[in-house]
């Protein structure tokens, strides 16, 4: 898939023409500003205003993540990530966090396959510090070989406490993509091998920040309470000098669907009770389907009145819990391949063969016989208002704009995904699913506790890796 | 998703539940830190604009013949109406010494099932309503929340008043609940923070319930449906209740729907014991949880707090934010942005209504465990011992400020916020007047707090590792408890 952004496909914007004005009849609409400018270096700034609170957020997404670092480099894009943090020429490590805490604010980074963010919120008065401090951090960093070591620690303790020193150790989204994907940008560890981390050099950080932290790799957004001309004269104060760079060509990293099911079980040392995560792999961005496979994930595994939850956890009593990924972000969010995973921690008393005979027989009826007018209404009900209440904070507005703007093309989508939403039958869910829920499209891990013997060897921690690739 | 924003502050700041999930990482988040005192903001930055009046909600109250307290903050936001039922007292610190975790149970099955509607009925119901409710349990009370579309604001607070009224505990789902309950627990067992967790309240509340919320085995396997509905018809009551109502509702139509669904709710019986005062003092304790294998170690020091009725409130809130409540928070700068020990450190108070502790803590890796704790004591110690400098005390009082002001733009935090402000005795006005008071706060406060509160020589440590990686490391802070519980 193009690094480059891609076309929306018309079909499902026939989709959404039909639906919208069905949308609009309801009285829990909710429909946000966003206007849009790209400046003369290539930077998408968007605005969207509410008054409703003196504060706003702000989010910088960059079009890079995990699928494009380099190769002997896992866990990279997500490292440097933490060293946009650690200062520049201007303003030396310390001063970020400090100037938008001592402005009432909050700050975060994270990093997913396809992009990676970098959000704030805090009251209005520290909008033009956060806006300087992104630009100086744009423009260029402090390549400090203390700073370098200093992340490199810390990421090796954010890998142990979320991934080697837990139960499950993350299996469902880190080790089911290596399985299930066949191309290296898909398929290897993003949190990266402390091999990997530990040989990163500034030279790697460098030419990272070079191809690809460039403005025109870059979509700002701020949303809240700013009007459409202060935040684009904002915008180019700030932004506007910064040089365009050059981007390199990304690699071809799509993928069709799989055609054969791959089963492996794993061993986890540190787990009491056995846990499955099965994944299937998902349409394209923009294709007709993918709001159908949305819609089928909330009716499949969307919260306690979900099939699987009144399948599994009531009814047939096989597990504790299910639910549902979409990738590392949700349904809208990608470019490229990616997972719909279901995972569940199962009682010992059942098996990984009932759990997926199960969930094959909720899958089953939904293809033969759709969902009922009732189930879809109640379901789409509940997606539109999670979809609004996601919104609700600043930050979270500002952020979901930059990333649909990213990965579409276009931050307008944010009020299109309602109709789409709306639009979704039940002949649509039924070809989603008999199309990509299918066995042969599907990877299972089956992870079983380890039977404790009297003394664990010190490696113990570790999820076995025997069948890993 | 979660909000990444605090993630690890929350981690080991808010009260432990007991919901089951494998964890995801949503993304790699990143947690940055910066050493706050030292650093200069360059003279090319910006400086902060004007800023604007902080607005303080306004709320409307009544209580209704029975004793219910409804307040109302309308609000013109996202399309939604939100409600938080408190119930004062009945959560932990109503389940007796054989039964921990009690009122856990309680919470999760009174959306199984009431004398109209079936567990499934109810999902449904709640999902048809763009919307959902649940129940949540805090040593102090129980909170019964749930939110729908606008246009299902009333149907959603009939089916709020159904489940908190007249959950009916359907044996089948009694027994569903336990066995999961137990299983559960088992797999909480599995993750170090649990552990710590157990352990570090016992140190610092001893036998007081504050310190009893995590379940055993024999809880949930002696608890019966006969039980559920005993202490239901005892702990849930309305001249003990709060309902918050925020969001796209004018205050006289939310008043109406309050009347039509709690109107009729009678009180039975004598009101609940009152929550004994939890301790002011706990000898220190050293426990080391063995757990073979860990490459981390998790520390946790612990001591005694205080009420959040108390004086020392508002200077001890904004000293546990300038010690280790954000990401600029000192402990967070010195283990983690300069040294390297963690992925996030934090220390501060925990306050209920009777008492407190105060909580610090990180997940380190095992060759620095000793030097961990070494740093932690540390910043306590100057935290009582030196002024804070004024530059460090605007940017923190800045922060909060802009807490405020942040987590007002969510119509649920502010019901949230009202709800548990009143579960431990704060009125409806202090959310207003917090911003105003922590602007008063002088370094010489903070330092009181510091020596009073915070000296390294009144806190429990509790660490979960492997013995034989940290044990000699631990030495040098006294003689500990070795158990692998």
């Amino acid at each position: 898939m193009p690094v480059t952004r891609k076309r929306i496909i018309p079909a499902l914007l026939g989709t959404l023409t039909l639906s919208l004005s069905a949308f609009a009849a309801t009285p829990d609409q909710w429909t946000l500003p966003v206007s849009v400018q790209k400046l003369d270096n290539g930077l998408t700034v968007i605005v969207s205003e509410d008054h409703t609170s003196p504060t706003v957020g702000v989010s910088v997404v960059y079009h890079v993540g995990m699928r494009l670092e380099p190769r002997n480099r896992t866990g990279f894009a997500h490292l440097f990530e933490h060293l946009m943090f650690q200062g520049t020429p201007n303003a030396p490590k310390g001063v970020f966090d400090k100037a938008i805490t001592g402005g009432g604010g909050r700050n975060n980074g994270s990093t997913r396959p396809d992009f990676t963010n970098y959000i704030e919120t805090a009251p209005v008065s520290a909008l033009e510090s956060i806006l300087w401090l992104e630009a100086d951090r744009m423009k260029t960093l402090d390549f400090n070989p203390t700073s370098l070591k200093n992340q490199q620690d810390v990421v090796k303790e954010e890998i142990r406490v979320n991934v080697k020193n837990q139960p499950y150790g993350g299996f469902m989204w880190i080790d089911i993509s290596q399985q299930a994907f066949q191309k290296w940008e898909n398929n290897h560890d993003g949190y990266g091998s402390f091999e990997d981390l530990e040989g990163a050099s500034l030279d790697d950080v460098r030419a990272f920040h070079r191809d690809y932290y460039g403005p025109n790799n870059a979509v700002l957004a701020i949303a809240g309470d700013v009007t459409p001309v202060q935040g684009f004269a904002l915008a180019k104060k700030y932004f506007a000098a910064i040089p365009k760079r050059a981007v390199p060509a990304g690699s071809d990293f799509t993928e069709g669907l799989n055609t054969k099911e791959k089963r492996i079980e794993q061993s986890d040392a540190l787990a009491q009770a056995p846990a499955l995560a099965a994944a299937w792999k998902m349409p394209a961005r923009g294709s007709r389907d993918q709001a159908a496979m949305a819609v089928l994930g909330e009716v499949l595994a969307g919260g306690d009145a979900s099939m699987l939850y009144q399948g599994l956890i009531k009814g047939r009593e096989l597990a504790l819990n299910i639910d549902n990924l979409y990738g590392l972000t949700g349904p809208w969010e990608f470019d490229g391949p990616t997972l719909f995973t279901i995972y569940a921690i199962y009682k010992p008393t059942s098996s990984a063969d009932a759990l997926l005979a199960a969930i094959d027989e909720e899958i089953a009826k939904v293809v033969k016989n759709g969902v009922d007018d009732a189930t879809l209404q109640r379901t789409k009900t509940r997606m539109l208002a999670d979809w609004n209440n996601k919104l609700e904070s600043f930050i979270n507005r500002a952020d979901m704009m930059a990333r649909l703007q990213t990965l579409w093309g276009d931050a307008k989508v944010v009020n299109r995904i309602p109709g789409w939403i709306e639009g979704v039958t039940s002949a649509d869910i039924q070809r989603a699913a008999a199309t990509y829920l299918v066995a042969t499209n599907r990877t299972v891990i089956d992870r079983k506790p380890v039977v404790k013997v009297a003394v664990s060897p010190p490696s113990a921690a570790m999820p076995a890796t025997g069948e890993k690739k | 998703m979660n909000t990444p924003i605090d993630k690890i502050i929350d981690k080991l700041n808010s009260t432990l539940t007991l919901t089951l999930t494998l964890t995801v990482a949503i993304g790699l988040t990143v947690t940055p830190l910066v050493q706050a005192a030292d650093v200069k903001l360059p003279a090319a930055m910006p400086a902060y604009g004007q800023d604007k009046p902080i607005p303080a909600p306004k709320i409307v109250k009544k209580i209704l013949a029975n004793g219910l307290q409804i307040w109302v903050v309308e609000r013109n936001g996202v399309p939604r109406v939100d409600y938080v039922l408190a119930v004062r007292g009945a959560g932990y610190s109503a389940d007796d010494r054989d039964h921990p975790g009690f009122a856990n149970l309680m919470a999760g099955l009174l959306t199984e099932g009431t004398a109209k509607r079936d567990s499934r009925a109810i999902a449904e119901a709640a999902q048809g309503m763009g919307g959902s409710v649940a129940a949540s349990t805090t040593v102090d009370g129980m909170l019964v929340s749930a939110n729908a579309v606008t246009s299902r604001a009333g149907d959603m607070l009939q089916l709020l008043a159904d489940v908190a009224r007249a959950p009916s505990f359907p044996a089948k789902e009694v027994t569903l609940a336990k066995a999961n309950a137990l299983q559960s627990l088992k797999v909480q067992e599995a993750t170090p923070g649990f552990r710590a967790e157990r352990a570090i309240s016992k140190a610092v509340y001893g036998d007081h319930p504050y310190g009893r919320v995590q379940p055993t085995v024999n809880a949930i396997s002696s608890a019966t449906d006969v039980m559920l509905r005993a202490e239901h018809a005892r702990r849930f009551r309305p001249d003990q209740t709060l309902l918050v109502i925020t969001g796209r509702i004018g205050q006289r139509a939310a008043m109406t729907l309050a009347q039509q669904a709690f109107g009729d709710w009678k009180a039975d019986g004598a009101p609940l014991p009152a929550i004994p005062p939890a301790p002011s003092i706990a000898s220190p304790q050293r426990i080391l949880l063995e757990r073979s294998g860990s490459v981390q170690s998790t520390v946790r020091l612990g001591g005694t707090g205080i009420a959040a009725t108390t004086d020392d409130y508002v200077p001890m809130r904004l000293a546990s934010t300038i010690l280790g409540g954000g990401f600029s928070s000192r402990v967070n700068l010195n283990l983690r942005e300069e040294k390297g020990y963690t992925y996030g450190a934090s220390a501060g108070a925990r306050v209920n209504r009777e008492g407190g502790s105060i909580i610090g803590g990180a997940d380190v890796r095992n060759a620095v465990s000793g030097a961990a704790l070494t740093e932690f004591f540390s910043e306590y110690k100057r935290l009582g011992t030196e002024l804070v400098p004024p530059e460090e005390m605007a940017m923190n009082k800045r922060y909060v400020a802009g807490g405020y002001l942040i987590s007002n733009q969510m119509q649920r935090a502010v019901a949230s916020t009202l709800a548990n402000n009143w579960l431990i005795g704060l009125p409806a006005e202090f959310l207003g007047q917090y911003v105003p008071q922590i602007q008063k706060v002088t370094p010489e406060q903070v330092r009181a707090i510091g020596k009073k509160y915070f000296a390294p020589e009144n806190q429990s440590i509790v660490v979960v590792g492997d013995t034989a990686q940290v044990g000699e490391q631990l030495k040098a802070f006294g003689e500990f408890t070795v158990s692998d519980k």
